[in-house]
C-alpha cells in the first residue's frame, strides 16, 4: 500500500506520515500542492491519497476532481484532511467523489477509524 | 459673501441681474452683459462650492484625528511581517518537536529489543528524558507568538476604529473588503466566531446521509 500525502505545510505532512507509520502504512510520499500531487500520481503508482483542501497552485478539491476525471486514476481512494468545515464544502467534496472527510484538528483515532471505514467499503464493493 | 440668501431677495436679485443683462445686450454693451451673466453663474455655483469646501474641511479634521494614510499602511505592513514571523516560529518549533519525538520512538524501539546491555538501556532512558525536557522547552514559542499575535490584534483594532471614525458603517466596510478580495476558503473554524462550521461528528452524519 503506497500512500501520497498532500499538504502545503511540511509539519502537517510529517504528522500525517508519522500517524500513518504507526498504523503500519510506512510506504508514503509527499506533495506540497494538488499540481505536484497530480504529476506524481500520473508518473508513479499509488494506492491511496490523503489530501488537504486549502493549498496554493491547485487545491485539494481541484485535485480530487482531476483524479475522478482521469481514466487511469478515477478509482483511487481519496481522504480529505482539512480545516474547511462548512456544510456546503463537505457536500461539495462528497459530490466530487471523496472517500472520507476529516476536519482538522484531528486525533490519531479519527484517522484510524476513517481509514478503516474506507478500506471496509472498498473491500465490500470489490 | 452670504451663501444662503433669503428667497425673496434672491428672486429680486435674479430679476435685476437678468434685466440689466438684457439691457446691456440690447445696448450692445458686451462687457456689461458679460458681468451680469458671470454674476448669475457665480451665484449658481456658490452653494455647491461651499458644500464641497465644508466636506473637505470635515474630512481634513477627521483625518487629522486619525493616523495618516502612510502610518496606517506602515502599521499593516508591520502586522504582516509580525504574522509571517509567527508562521516561521511555529513551523520551526513543530519540526524541532517532531525531530525529538521521532528520536524517542526509535529509542523506545531499542529498549524493546531483547538482551540490550544495561548500559545501553540506561543511555537510551537518559536520552529520552533529555528529549522530553527539550520538547517542553520548545513549547516556549507559544509565549512569544502569543505576544506577537496580541500586538497584531491591537493594530487591526486601531485600523478598524479608524474606519469607524471616518463614519463608514461596519456593513459597508465588510462589503468593501469582500469586494476587494476574492471570497477565500474559510480555513480553520474559530469557536464562538465561525457559526457555519460543523464538527467531525456532524460531518460524519452528513456524509452518512450522502451515502458515504
Amino acid at each position: 500500500m503506497r500512500i501520497l500525502i498532500v499538504d502545503d505545510f511540511s509539519t502537517m505532512r510529517r504528522i500525517v506520515k508519522n500517524l500513518l507509520g504507526d498504523l503500519g502504512f510506512t510506504n508514503t510520499a509527499e506533495a506540497e500542492d494538488g499540481h505536484a500531487a497530480l504529476a506524481m500520481l500520473q508518473s508513479q503508482s499509488f494506492d491511496f491519497v490523503v489530501t488537504d483542501w486549502n493549498m496554493p497552485v491547485m487545491t485539494g478539491i481541484e485535485l480530487l476532481k482531476a483524479i475522478r476525471a482521469d481514466a487511469r486514476l478515477k478509482t483511487l481512494p481519496v481522504l480529505m484532511v482539512t480545516a474547511e468545515a462548512k456544510r456546503e464544502q463537505i457536500i461539495e467534496a462528497a459530490q466530487a467523489g471523496v472517500n472520507g472527510y476529516i476536519i482538522k484538528p484531528f486525533t490519531a483515532l479519527t484517522l484510524q477509524e476513517k481509514l478503516g471505514k474506507i478500506f471496509e467499503r472498498l473491500a465490500a464493493s470489490a | 459673501m452670504a451663501v444662503v440668501m433669503d428667497a425673496a431677495m434672491d428672486k429680486a436679485w435674479l430679476v435685476q441681474r437678468l434685466q440689466e443683462a438684457l439691457a446691456a445686450l440690447e445696448a450692445g454693451d458686451e462687457t456689461g452683459w458679460r458681468v451680469q451673466i458671470d454674476a448669475l453663474a457665480a451665484a449658481r455655483t456658490q452653494p455647491m462650492m461651499a458644500g464641497l469646501s465644508r466636506l473637505a474641511r470635515e474630512l481634513g479634521q477627521a483625518l487629522g484625528e486619525l493616523p495618516t494614510v502612510t502610518t496606517d499602511a506602515g502599521e499593516l505592513d508591520d502586522a504582516c511581517a509580525r504574522l509571517d514571523h509567527v508562521v516561521t516560529m511555529t513551523e520551526q518549533a513543530t519540526h524541532r518537536t517532531l525531530d525529538l519525538t521521532e528520536e524517542c520512538r526509535a529509542l523506545t524501539a531499542r529498549l524493546g529489543e531483547e538482551a540490550l546491555p544495561l548500559l545501553e538501556q540506561q543511555q537510551a532512558l537518559e536520552r529520552i528524558r533529555h528529549n522530553l525536557t527539550e520538547i517542553a522547552l520548545t513549547q516556549s514559542y507559544q509565549d512569544l507568538t502569543g505576544q506577537i499575535i496580541r500586538r497584531v490584534v491591537g493594530i487591526v483594532r486601531r485600523v478598524h476604529e479608524g474606519f469607524g471614525a471616518l463614519g463608514l458603517p461596519p456593513e459597508l466596510q465588510a462589503q468593501r473588503q469582500q469586494g476587494r478580495h476574492e471570497p477565500a476558503l474559510a480555513g480553520p473554524a474559530v469557536h464562538g466566531v465561525d457559526r457555519h462550521a460543523v464538527s467531525q461528528h456532524d460531518a460524519d452524519d452528513l456524509l452518512s446521509d450522502l451515502g458515504l
